[in-house]
């Protein structure tokens, strides 16, 4: 039974402070259609406070609300350096030039974020606390953390917060992805803690996108901010639970703990970061015990620390995957009813054990991941299918049907796609493999002419290329589906698919995000432009010694809790 | 002596000329660009146009070179282009560190392998002579990416005696940094053991055959002796030729065992700058990588000029 009490705080709060996205959750939790985890992940989103998320709870008759920030488990013991092994940065560790694993991971150290995709798919504040999108979710008001301080001292604030989201979008050779939702013009300050976001477009979930899954997106003083390419040079000045001390391009770096942070004194006095060539080395180093945490490895590189008392072995979920494009527009690969013959050869759950040795999940042809809140589950799973496949070939003519598979010398991608090649050879389908130099299979062909007409990795008939994990199918959709997609290696056009993206992307409410996922899904088995056939767990090992450490799907190494027995 | 040593260098700056412009020009049929090596592949173009413009990587390679080398005249050696930094300040410590490296792997591989080819050479067609032979050769068929791995397993991983990177500490002292040098030396000694000492022992086969050896022998001189004073002295000569191009090969190619003991020396930081087409770094590391080689293989000759006479005489005559 509630209390008048509680009552009347909802009430209060529905008729003063929520708008309508915020009553369409309410409504949406109290008439079923989500359950309480759902309902945490979008209330969290939608900026509502913990406190006011556990009163709706009990208002549905469900427990409190479950505390949205990390929170560190078992005894947690004071003091010692824990030693690091990363992937050695390729680029500058500047935020508006990252792109690489190691690079990202070294900045997510001492630099942070407005929002934090939590390894639930929880968008929880971060630097900033709270926030509130209009009725059409075109302009988003995000209220920023009190009190948190920079590794100099100064005292964060919206000043700071629109500097460095400047930098990222007005930026010409900036590669952060927040540019086709917002402009320099669209971000300003409307009070000294108050940052205000008028985006292109509506974007119902535009908290997650200014989360670590937009790795570039870090929060620097203003100072910083106005001089891109200063910030390893100025000692990356950021907001995070440790500061740098001394780096040294490519070998090594060293991080004290950050006294002032704002999330409570972590408990690690240091860090120690071990950059390493390749992950061979790093397995070896942490074997020996020259590392304590490495960040992410492969599944067969993490094998010998699965079940071994010594150390610990994580697996977490992503929806990071391998895109097996082929050509919708013109070639061999033209009828859908090909393409859908190829995707029906292949045994999804075999492939994932044999290459992935089972860490992953298998896909369904298309990117929504079933973590995403915004995925409609009901959505009928592919499975192998090769009688169904030859039917299909024969009546598409394409009985003998041969391609090129185009990919590069890169993780999984060769394994992979010689299983493609098997799987289809039982339909009588022959597939060659052109297996590339990342250099050559991400430039344009012949060097210097036009980009997106001739690079192999969006030109081929067949390509096999990795997309990273990320809180929400936006990017996927915008670039790789949508028939304006700068990434669309399939060359897919569908209006109607456009049309529900569209409607996707715009809207807040979740039962119109599904109802449209649900929809582009089916176009997609439909027409198949791109085989998803299996999505990647994060994978990583550490010492049995370190405590509490939660690994994070982008390659973020979060020490904040961290402990060492 | 001393014309001979001034008409090496000019010879020397002649070939680091054309090594640079064989570097620039070998660039222009590479595949990848600066820009999108830094952005990586899912940049726009548009980003990747703005930035090969910031870094002045669009311009022609001939326009770059010319750029480059105006500045190396004036004792710049040019600004990394993805780093953002001058190249000597990426080279020096590399250089340096590459330079500890060979000089542990010398004193280890050198007179271990000349000791074995001594050895094999003087007991010639026994056990001891094939043994060497075979393990020495097994040995360099290997690769060192499979002796280094295993060395590492056994000496780091089960025995726990040496580290496994060989990255030390900041502040290491010497002796800190011999130990962390120890296996990469060792894997490298494992590389070039079975060359050395192949070469050493046909000479040493050659030599103790020679009528000079006979002589000695029927002269009464003890083998000892004999092997001390004539034999080897003779022997050692082709030894210091193949030596003097190890070094040139131990400073500025060890990409593999560097990678592998995840070491910061001069080859894969080359190595990384072809990649990704950083062409003032790149020219920048094979130009110094190429004066250590003309400097080492400049200083054998000298050395063989004065262990041998013949070369001395002739050079007058």
């Amino acid at each position: 039974m509630l209390d008048r009490e509680t009552t009347r705080r909802i009430e209060q709060y529905r008729r003063n402070e929520a708008g309508p996205i915020e009553n369409n959750l309410i409504d949406e939790l109290v008439a079923g259609e989500m359950d309480r985890t759902e309902f945490l992940r979008r209330g969290a989103m939608f900026g509502l406070s913990a406190g006011m998320l556990g009163t709706l709870l009990a208002y549905v008759g469900e427990a409190g609300a479950a505390p949205l920030a990390q929170t560190s488990r078992g005894a947690v013991k004071a003091g010692g350096t824990i030693k690091v092994g990363l992937a050695a940065p390729a680029g500058p560790v500047e935020p508006y030039l990252l792109n690489d694993g190691g690079a990202l991971a070294f900045a997510g150290i001492p630099g942070e974020y407005l929002t934090f995709t939590n390894p639930q798919g929880v968008c929880v504040p971060w630097l900033a606390t709270s926030w509130k999108p209009n009725k059409d979710a075109t302009v988003w008001t995000f209220q920023l953390r009190k009190g948190v301080k920079f590794h100099n001292g100064q005292t964060m604030t919206s000043k700071d917060v629109v500097a460095s989201m400047k930098q990222y979008v007005g930026n010409k050779s900036s590669n952060a992805g927040l540019s086709p939702y917002f402009d320099a013009a669209g971000v300003s300050a409307a009070g000294p803690y108050t940052v205000v976001f008028k985006l292109k477009s509506a974007i119902g979930v535009f908290p997650y996108l200014l989360s670590q899954t937009t790795y570039q997106a870090i929060i620097q003083p203003a100072s910083f901010a106005a001089k891109p390419g200063e910030w390893v040079k100025g000692g990356m000045i950021g907001t995070g639970p440790f500061k740098l001390k001394d780096y040294q391009e490519k070998r090594s770096a060293q991080l004290v703990r950050n006294d002032a942070y704002w999330g409570g004194k972590p408990p690690l006095d240091g860090v120690n970061v071990t950059f390493f060539a390749i992950n061979s080395a790093l397995v070896l180093a942490l074997r020996a015990g020259q590392v304590d945490l490495a960040m992410q490895l492969s599944p067969q590189e993490a094998q010998p620390f699965k079940g071994n008392s010594k150390f610990t072995y994580y697996a977490l979920p992503t929806a990071a995957h391998r895109q097996f494009c082929m050509r919708s527009d013109e070639g061999v690969l033209k009828d859908p009813r090909v393409r859908r013959a190829i995707a029906l050869t292949i045994n999804r759950p075999q492939q994932l054990a044999k290459i992935m040795l089972g860490a992953g999940q298998v896909g369904n042809d298309n990117p929504f991941w079933r973590g995403f809140q915004s995925t409609d589950r009901s959505i009928k799973q592919r499975t192998q299918d090769v009688t169904l496949a030859k039917e299909l070939l024969k009546a598409a003519g394409a009985e003998n049907l041969k391609f090129t598979l185009t990919t590069w010398n890169f993780l999984d991608h060769a394994d992979h796609a010689a299983s493609i090649q098997a799987y289809a050879r039982d339909a009588g389908i022959t597939v060659n493999l052109e297996i590339m130099d990342g250099s050559k299979y991400y430039d344009s062909e012949p060097a210097g002419a036009d980009y997106a007409s001739t690079t192999p990795w969006l030109n081929r008939t067949a390509t096999l290329t990795e997309y990273g994990a990320r809180g929400v199918p936006n990017v996927y959709l915008t670039r790789c589906y949508m028939s304006t997609g700068d990434w669309n290696a399939s060359h897919y056009k569908n209006t109607e698919f456009d049309s529900l993206a569209k409607t996707y992307l715009g809207a807040p409410e979740l039962a119109a995000q599904r109802k449209a996922t649900k929809r582009m899904a089916g176009l997609l088995l439909r027409d198949t432009p791109v085989v998803t056939d299996y999505f990647i767990s994060y994978v990583t090992a550490s010492s049995s010694k370190v405590k509490n450490y939660v690994p994070e799907g982008i390659s973020h190494v979060r020490l904040a809790k961290v402990s060492l027995a | 002596m001393a014309r001979y040593i001034l008409k090496r260098i000019g010879l020397a700056l002649i070939t680091l000329v054309l090594l640079s412009m064989i570097v620039f020009a070998v660039s222009t049929i590479l595949p990848g660009n600066v820009g999108r090596s830094v952005l990586g592949p899912f940049a726009t173009q548009e980003s990747v146009d703005a930035l090969n413009e910031q870094l002045g990587a669009n311009r022609s390679v001939f326009v770059q070179y010319q750029d480059w080398a105006s500045g190396l005249v004036q004792g710049d050696l040019g600004t990394s282009l993805t780093k953002n930094v001058p190249a000597w300040d990426l080279l020096g410590p590399a250089l340096s560190n590459s330079f500890k490296l060979a000089i542990v792997a010398f004193l280890i591989c050198v007179p271990l392998s000349i000791l074995g080819g001594i050895i094999a050479g003087l007991r010639y067609g026994k056990a001891t002579d094939k043994s060497i032979t075979i393990a020495g050769l097994s040995f360099s068929a290997m690769p060192e990416f499979v002796t280094g791995i295993f060395l590492i397993l056994v000496f780091a991983v089960w025995l726990g005696w040496l580290p496994v990177t060989a990255q030390w500490e900041q502040g290491a002292g010497v002796a800190t940094q011999f130990k962390y040098l120890l296996l990469p030396a060792f894997t490298l000694t494992l590389v070039l053991f079975g060359y050395i000492a192949r070469i050493t022992r046909a000479s040493m086969i050659e030599a103790l055959d020679s009528d000079y050896a006979r002589t000695a022998h029927l002269k009464g001189l003890p083998a000892s002796v004999v092997v001390r004073r004539h034999v080897l002295r003779n022997a050692l000569l082709p030894t210091i030729a193949v030596v003097a191009v190890q070094i040139g090969y131990l400073v500025g190619g060890l990409v593999v065992v560097e990678v592998l003991f995840n070491y910061q020396g001069i080859g894969s930081l080359i190595y990384e700058a072809a990649r990704q087409k950083d062409l003032p770094l790149l020219t920048a590391g094979v130009l110094v990588v190429g004066i250590v080689y003309l400097t080492v293989t400049l200083v054998a000759d000298l050395l063989y000029a004065v262990l041998n006479p013949r070369i001395r005489f002739g050079s007058t005559e």
